[in-house]
């Protein structure tokens, strides 16, 4: 147990850490987290939010640095041993059996294998602890019957059950209704008033008013900002966050060889006006995503021929339904979506591709690539029916194949063995690029472009950037959804914000400072925009 | 009892190859019936002849073809003998392409020079068990008896002929010595199996649900299950002997269950089969041709105390059962059979001396319409 | 290093797998191979038989000459088909028990030729094409449950091999049982048999039926759009959905086809294994095929041209293993026989299950998702 005499409950000192693939997730990084206060965590996607609390948990140790109580240097061997300690965790994906009840659930979290269960004691603590904290939950439901916010209920009473001092919850708001929210809230002041500390991470500035008592703010693994929150502003906040930006060469020309592309790609459209129905026309499109949440509630937008426009936001305020939906892949609820007139919108992907679109996943590992299948099975997917591709009886024409993997291989610079590599052995980078070449072979209308460059060293993700420019130079529409704000600025003719499934703003990148942006993706709504 | 039978012999008329070998049916071993007679059989008759002898089991139906050329390509064995009707088709077509091998099986017919067919008369022994289980039911008043069948082909025909017959013959007698006409239905089932026990036990069961005295098992394994559905009316019943009783099948199963339940067993001994016809040929007297064993030949018979005995010893040999249990089993049985009037078996052994010196002829059916016949003249309570 | 317990055993099974799995592959299946003999003759030395001699038999047995060979792969032919029914569906991300079923169906439809009479060779081919038929037409009902309900295909087509066995008992038992022969249904006429191919053998020429077959599923999987389009289905059902393939179309065609494949090891049963030609009551030649194929799907590697290599190499087990039973003084019996043979097959088949283990439950979860979304689907087709 922590020492509640102390100022401090936990102390983490310098800690940086390396992943071993080299990224650098957190670099020299200070905290302390204090009894009776409730701490926001707030940042971008991949500021180092969830590596903090994962080392300040025990789930990962830190490459340098250490973590202290008051009773000196604590090392986890795992999330048990953090628990044993006091400290809790509740992820975005909860840990239940779905099958199970609420008792069931509790119970098997405290047990060490091979011991019996003690439901009825389990029972007992968990009526006790829904009479001190308010929060009540059915105990003798299957949890997959209950609604969201109770599931996350009973995640919580399973932490709370183990006399916990510090609860992390990772943002908590994303999957509540917002009376949840309310009740979420009132149920964390309490225990801050128990004197308990909290950790909240999110990326919502709302919520960082609405709730907390101090407010960190990492920014690509460095801790710009500790503040009282009664001290520090919104738009200090935002600006925070989303950092001045970053200086990169950008936008310029690339040069894609002679014959750059399959020879139907050379077509460029011309003088096509940014008025009337783009190439791509979205509708207020209302899409639902997997636990069946209006993931996307009603945008509209038009993509013209000869322009980027780019999605900004924070991963999971509905980029991914968005896409899926418009490339056949995900069923909409409501609204229209059309590709150079024709509605897409309860098509197949296959049905899709062939209206000129060209899909590059912001999965490739998932969508993008049948891994254990080669280059050139890989090249042809999605084009496997193709004439050039296939005789008759659907026989595939390998020779043709083959020379064209080694095409693209040269154009795109795919670094590979041969065209029957298999694209597991082949790096990130050259992964991207063959998927990249794959659909840019499709002589497309339009690009959709999802997280092109996660993951990617810098000259493979400029690379693709350049590809993208320059295929908006011959004249194609592209769509390019990105959680890198430098990029989609960067790259982007206009830019909408989107928070919650709507889009916050729609404007030109030059139009937006960085402290507008950071509040947009924060929720907060800007005078003037909507 | 069968070492006394063989006879000294010095090197035969012609030259023995000294080795002889039984192939199984795929029900194999550890049946305690027929292919575990088979084996018994050919393995006295190999030692009392002083010959080698293999057994051979297959996997599966399509084995028997490949075992049999297996065995005979060596042309090591002075005889192979196939134990069961199964081996027939495949029988044949080896008998075929090894004409010069000796070959022999039991309960089929195969037309070929070169093999000695035996078949029982399963007619008569059933007769014997029709005939006690008429009249033990018309004894205790029960209004049938039972015959819980396998899959219905020809051999199994012989048998229920020779039941109807027995039955008719019991009842007649029955009213002859007491003076009344006892009115006993045949209820019998054919259940298309020869290895689901629990379809035998579910037959049994519906048969005594309609008053079975017992059930006559001819279908080998399956008497497990109609042994195992009659100690359970007994533990319902709270009654320890009597009917229903039970009776087994080719072998002596009296002693099954204890002996509490099996009043007789309808014997056919395929080990004196398997051991005539290894005997032909060290004497030999073998030739190809069917060759039939009734209760004249000792291939055929009813369970007497003497062949219960035996078993009991071939059980306690075979580690089923041990010692300890031989006088529990002979006590229990005797219980059994006393809960019967002497005079009931009496009219049994009348019965047999009658097959035996022939006035009395059991008919027997190899085809449908033969069958058709007889449960036409023996009703039995059918309309 | 801080880790969670599952995930550190996850781990370590993941190593167990990638050495298992970095082998060459003949190198690692006569490693495997070499394994299970081991076995095997400890299991035989361990009760007292002699597992030098044993083997010498077995080995004679199976390709000690002609007669031999042609044992040996006339036991192999309708493991080929009951193999390449696993192998397509596990190709196309399906765990598919159901060969059993579909051949017993096959089985019976292709005794129902001998119901008439057609001219030799001609009569044949409509007993093939009936057992074809007939096997596909088992294989629907799981592929329609599974499509339309979302039945996992383990579940369903272990159900439907049950319902097939006994359907198969009853047909048998009452409709085309030999009035002469209950024991057996009635033989299917030569008209329709695969002649001999080696007098005095087993062998006839359904052993060219099965190569062909095999060819052809290798030609369709590796070299058509189709199976292209199975394959990639199997191995991410996400991403080939991504790349505009139906994965209903694929899962029902590797079905259909899985489906005509056993139902061309019944007819290769009853039309091509002497003496019978006919199905015995209680299924006894016909029992395990199905099983067995899975076996054999595994110890090729689930590729047709390794399916070929290993049902010979079961064949001569087959054929070998019942030679162990009367050689020299001491012969293994049939029971030993058999455990030997199985400790050898699990030795085989275990680098393969090893390597199909995570690919198949990836393949599970993608198709899980997938089938998870179907609501939606319908709600949004309004």
């Amino acid at each position: 147990m922590g020492d509640r005499q102390s100022a401090y409950f936990l102390k983490a000192e310098g800690i940086t850490k390396v992943y071993s693939d080299g990224t650098v997730a957190l670099r020299d990084v200070d905290l302390e987290v204090r009894p009776g206060e409730i701490l926001g965590l707030l940042g971008e996607n991949g500021a180092g939010k969830t590596t903090l609390t994962k080392i300040l948990s025990g789930l990962l140790p830190p490459t340098k640095g250490r973590v202290i109580s008051p009773r000196g240097p604590v090392r986890f061997g795992s999330p048990r041993e953090a628990l044993d300690f006091g400290i809790g965790m509740v992820h975005q994906h909860f840990a239940l059996v779905g099958t199970f009840t609420a008792v069931e659930n509790v119970a098997l979290s405290h047990e060490r294998p091979f011991t019996p269960l003690h439901l009825e004691e389990t029972r007992r603590k968990l009526e006790r602890l829904m009479e001190e904290s308010g929060l009540r939950v059915p105990l003798d439901v299957p949890v997959e019957k209950l609604a969201v916010g109770e599931q996350q209920r009973v995640e919580i009473l399973k932490v709370l059950s183990r006399d916990v001092d510090l609860l992390i919850l990772d943002e908590p708001t994303s999957v509540l209704t917002p009376l949840e929210v309310d009740e979420l809230f009132g149920l964390l002041r309490r225990l801050r008033d128990e004197g308990k500390s909290i950790i909240l991470i999110t990326h919502k500035l709302k919520e960082v008013g609405a709730i907390t008592d101090r407010v960190v703010v990492l920014r690509k693994g460095e801790l710009v900002g500790d503040f009282k929150t009664a001290e520090v502003s919104t738009e200090q906040l935002a600006q925070l966050m989303v950092g001045r930006p970053i200086e990169t060469e950008l936008g310029r020309p690339v040069e894609l060889a002679e014959e750059p592309l399959p020879r139907r790609l050379s077509r460029a459209k011309e003088g096509v006006a940014h008025t009337g129905p783009g190439v791509l026309h979205v509708e207020d499109l209302v899409v639902r995503g997997d636990t069946g949440e209006l993931a996307v509630q009603g945008v509209s937008f038009d993509v013209y021929a000869g322009e980027i426009f780019g999605i900004a936001g924070v991963e999971g305020n509905g980029q991914t339904e968005l896409v899926e939906a418009l490339t056949g892949l995900r069923p909409a609820v409501s609204g229209k979506a059309t590709i150079n007139g024709v509605d897409v919108l309860g098509k197949d992907p296959r049905e899709i591709y062939r209206l000129g679109v060209a899909h590059i996943p912001e999965d490739r590992w998932k969508l993008g690539l049948v891994l254990p299948f080669t280059l050139a099975e890989n090249a042809i997917l999605g084009v496997h029916r193709w004439e050039e591709f296939r005789g008759p009886f659907s026989i595939l024409r390998w020779r043709r194949i083959n020379a064209h993997v080694r095409n693209l291989m040269e154009r795109f610079d795919i670094q590979a063995t041969g065209p029957n590599a298999p694209a597991k052995s082949l790096s990130g980078g050259n992964q991207q690029k063959l998927i990249v070449g794959r659909e840019l072979a499709k002589d497309p209308a339009i690009i959709i472009a999802s997280q092109p460059t996660r993951g990617l060293d810098i000259g493979a993700a400029q690379y693709i950037r350049d590809i993208l420019v320059e295929m908006r130079n011959r004249g194609r529409a592209i769509l390019l959804v990105s959680a890198d704000l430098d990029e989609v600025l960067a790259l982007s003719d206009r830019v909408a914000i989107m928070y919650e499934g709507k889009f916050m703003a729609v404007a030109a990148p030059e139009e937006l400072d960085r402290e507008t942006i950071g509040m947009l993706m924060g929720g907060v709504a800007v005078e003037g925009r909507s | 009892m069968l070492a006394l039978l063989a006879l000294p012999v010095l090197a035969g008329q012609q030259q023995l190859k000294g080795r002889v070998a039984v192939v199984l049916d795929v029900g194999g071993r550890g049946d305690l019936s027929f292919n575990d007679m088979g084996f018994k059989g050919t393995d006295e008759a190999a030692r009392d002849f002083g010959l080698e002898m293999i057994e051979v089991q297959n996997a599966t139906a399509a084995d028997y073809l490949p075992n049999l050329r297996n065995l005979a390509r060596t042309g090591q064995y002075d005889l192979i003998i196939c134990v069961g009707f199964l081996l027939g088709d495949a029988l044949s077509q080896a008998a075929e392409e090894f004409p010069n091998q000796k070959f022999a099986i039991i309960d089929s017919v195969v037309d070929a020079p070169n093999v000695m067919s035996i078949v029982f008369r399963e007619n008569e022994m059933s007769a014997l068990i029709g005939a006690l289980a008429a009249m033990a039911a018309a004894y205790h008043g029960y209004p049938a008896a039972g015959m819980v069948l396998g899959i219905e082909i020809p051999v199994l025909y012989h048998f229920e002929a020779g039941f109807r017959f027995g039955m008719d013959w019991g009842l007649k007698k029955y009213a002859e010595v007491t003076g009344e006409t006892p009115d006993v239905k045949l209820l019998y089932t054919y259940t298309g199996t020869f290895s689901d026990i629990a379809a035998g036990k579910a037959a049994t069961e519906a048969m005594l649900a309609q008053g079975a005295v017992g059930v006559y098992n001819v279908a080998g394994p399956l008497g497990i299950g109609d042994l195992e559905a009659i100690s359970e009316y007994h533990e319902n019943a709270g009654t320890e002997f009597g009917p229903p009783y039970y009776f087994g099948v080719d072998a002596n199963q009296d002693w099954m269950g204890g002996g509490k339940h099996g009043l007789a067993s309808g014997m056919k001994r395929v080990d004196i089969g398997c051991y005539t016809a290894v005997k032909s040929v060290v004497e030999g007297t073998f030739k190809g041709g069917v060759i039939s064993l009734g209760l004249a030949e000792g291939g055929v018979g009813i369970s007497k105390v003497q062949d219960l005995v035996d078993f009991i010893q071939f059980g306690i040999d075979g580690g089923s059962i041990t010692c300890d249990d031989f006088y529990p089993i002979m006590a229990n049985w005797a219980r059994n059979r006393a809960t019967l009037p002497c005079w009931i078996w009496q009219a049994v052994d009348e019965l047999e001396a009658g097959i035996l010196d022939g006035s009395i002829s059991v008919p027997t059916a190899n085809t449908v319409e033969e069958m058709q016949a007889i449960r036409a003249e023996y009703t039995l309570g059918a309309p | 290093m801080t880790e969670v317990g599952p995930g550190r055993r996850f781990r370590l099974l993941r190593g167990a797998h990638r050495t298992l799995t970095g082998l060459s592959p003949a190198f690692e299946s006569v490693l495997a191979g070499l394994v299970g003999l081991l076995v095997g003759a400890a299991i035989m030395y361990i009760w007292g038989y002699d597992p030098w001699r044993a083997y010498f038999a077995l080995l004679r047995g199976a390709y000690g000459g002609s007669y031999e060979w042609a044992s040996s792969v006339a036991r192999g032919v309708p493991l080929v088909f009951t193999a390449l029914t696993f192998s397509i569906c596990l190709r196309a991300g399906m765990f598919n028990i159901g060969a059993e079923g579909q051949l017993y169906i096959g089985a019976v439809a292709a005794v129902t030729v001998a119901m008439f009479k057609l001219p030799s060779g001609l009569h044949l081919v409509v007993g093939l094409v009936f057992a074809a038929l007939a096997g596909a037409f088992w294989s629907l009902g799981p592929a329609i449950l599974k499509l339309t309900r979302g039945v996992h295909e383990v579940i369903s087509t272990i159900m439907f091999n049950w319902i097939a066995r006994f359907l198969v008992f009853y047909m048998v038992a009452y409709v085309l049982v030999d009035p002469h022969q209950a024991q057996r249904t009635i033989a299917i006429p030569p008209t329709a048999r695969f002649p001999v191919l080696i007098r005095g053998t087993d062998l006839s020429y359904s052993v060219f039926l099965a190569v062909t077959f095999a060819l052809f599923v290798y030609f369709l999987l590796w070299h058509t759009a189709t199976g292209y389009e199975v394959r990639a289905a199997g191995f991410n059902p996400t991403a080939a959905r991504y790349g505009g393939i139906n994965i209903k179309r694929t899962v029902l065609l590797s079905f259909l086809l899985g489906g005509v494949g056993a139902g061309l090891a019944g007819a290769s049963v009853v039309m091509g294994l002497p003496p019978t030609y006919a199905i015995i009551s209680g299924l006894p030649q016909l029992m395990n095929v199905g099983f067995d194929g899975m076996a054999v799907a595994m110890v090729g590697r689930n590729h047709p041209i390794g399916i070929l290599l290993a049902a010979l190499f079961f064949g001569g087990l087959n054929a070998g293993g019942r030679v162990m039973q009367f050689y020299g003084a001491n012969p293994v019996p049939l029971e030993m026989v058999r455990v030997v043979m199985g400790a050898i097959v699990l030795a085989m088949a275990i680098p393969e299950l090893a390597r199909m283990l995570p690919a198949t439950l990836r393949a599970l979860q993608g198709l899980k998702r997938l089938f998870e979304r179907r609501p939606h689907v319908q709600e949004g087709a309004k």
